[in-house]
């Protein structure tokens, strides 16, 4: 072919679309240092560029600028201290928030330890009540006419257990205990449990579970070790005979 | 009324926004020294190619790909190519902008293609016509603004035809013969269709530059 008859197909081989023939007469043309054909090829190149460069515009998005010049390495200058403030910032309140975090976890293990003790002694009191309503309940008092000594009541109900509602106890030492003991006529002391008094000198303790009211002689408190005794080993500060 | 006429002036400044931006993209006024710092492997370089050709780059391969996600890999594919092709580029005369502009368009062909299933033998052809030493040769004046008016008037004339083919050759990527099948005419009729295309822009920028 001349360089005439290639005229056309430039621009197709400077998009990758000539036909096979025509790519090859071109090729052959540029080999050999066809003046015509080069210059052809220039101007279709940039006919080519023209049309490419006249898609309608679009605005690419910031970050594509930053994902770019980062592969090269390049930051773009002037926002290296923001970008440092943006993490400190970002830093101090990660920090901030575990804090809060970690109050609001304490306050909460707190408040779930205070809903339980709640529960446990609305559960006592529901139990004490519960001795009180009943009938079959005895009740003896202790402690009466004595001016500094502990003072309250015994409650024994064959079904439910025995109850003791008492004041004026004396603060414990470190390391001590109350232990309630239940004694049956002619028998030894038995373990009704552990108690501690609250601040005011009040304590509130259930024996849960039937006893034999009728062979029951005394119900009595003592000073023990604070894992509890056997047996008594102090003198009862609490004695109230059935 | 009122309304026609805003929706033609906001036409006109869209045109003119266009323009303004594709001259100071493809100003080559200081592209030697650009191409000079391109091929000394300064990476910095790359920021100011990027600020003067990256929206070109950006909205072709969108035309292209038609998804914005993909568009921003083949652009982030186009200056990787830049980069790892530079040392090819001849430094006394520089036509980045045309050179940008073809490898971004084959890098969207080259995905669409891929994407449809398309033949993919022709990828070496594309490839071929990414040596930047075509582009080196290219005339500062070859690629201004005032041939990128003519050339827009001349697409305006175009036959529908014509211009159907014209759009499926550089944004779709379509041989004449995929460019039958596509619009179920003989092959004869498409390669009229495009050689009397490309010979009507050709002209009107041959008499820009005569003129």
């Amino acid at each position: 072919m001349i360089c005439e008859e290639l005229k056309d197909a430039f621009e197709l081989y400077s998009i990758g679309l000539a036909e096979e023939e025509e790519r090859s007469e071109i090729e052959a043309h540029l080999a050999r240092g066809c003046e015509t054909c080069r210059k052809n090829l220039s101007e279709a190149l940039a006919v080519n560029a023209l049309m490419l460069a006249s898609a309608p515009d679009a605005k690419p998005p910031a970050r594509l600028k930053r994902r770019i010049m980062a592969g090269f390495g390049v930051e773009r200058a002037g926002w290296g201290w923001l970008g440092a403030l943006a993490a400190a910032c970002i830093a101090a309140l990660a920090v901030w928030l575990s804090l809060q975090e970690r109050h609001r976890t304490a306050e909460l293990v707190e408040a779930r330890q205070s809903l339980i003790q709640t529960v446990a002694e609305r559960d006592r009191l529901q139990r004490a009540l519960s001795f009180l309503n009943q009938p079959e309940t005895e009740q003896v008092n202790f402690g009466k006419g004595q001016p500094r000594p502990p003072r309250g009541s015994v409650f024994v109900n064959p079904r439910l257990g025995v109850l003791l509602i008492a004041g004026n106890l004396p603060p414990l030492a470190t390391g001590k205990t109350y232990q309630m003991w239940v004694i049956p006529k002619g028998g030894a002391p038995r373990s009704a449990g552990l108690f501690q008094s609250a601040a005011d000198g009040s304590a509130l303790h259930v024996l849960s579970g039937p006893v034999d009211a009728a062979s029951l002689g005394a119900v009595a408190v003592s000073v023990e070790p604070q894992a509890g005794s056997q047996a008594p080993t102090t003198t009862p500060i609490i004695v109230a005979m059935l | 009324m009122h309304i026609r006429g805003e929706v033609e002036w906001l036409k006109l400044a869209a045109a003119g926004f266009a323009y303004a931006f594709l001259q100071a993209a493809l100003r080559s006024d200081d592209e030697a020294d650009l191409v000079k710092r391109l091929r000394s492997r300064d990476p910095r370089v790359m920021s100011i190619l990027y600020d003067r050709y990256g929206r070109l780059a950006y909205s072709l391969i969108l035309r292209v790909v038609r998804d914005g996600s993909a568009a921003e890999d083949l652009v982030q594919e186009t200056f990787l190519r830049i980069w790892n092709r530079a040392h090819s580029f001849d430094d006394r005369r520089g036509a980045l902008g045309p050179w940008i502009l073809a490898v971004a368009r084959n890098r969207a062909i080259d995905h669409v293609r891929s994407r449809d299933g398309r033949m993919a033998a022709s990828a070496v052809d594309l490839d071929r016509m990414e040596n930047s030493s075509l582009f080196a040769k290219l005339e500062d004046r070859a690629v201004s603004i005032d041939r990128s008016r003519r050339l827009q008037s001349a697409v305006k004339k175009l036959t529908p035809h014509q211009r159907t083919v014209i759009e499926l050759a550089y944004y779709e990527g379509l041989s004449q013969t995929e460019m039958a099948e596509r619009l179920n005419q003989p092959l004869g009729t498409v390669k009229t269709w495009v050689r009397t295309a490309l010979k009507a822009l050709r002209e009107e920028l041959t008499e820009a530059v005569v003129a």
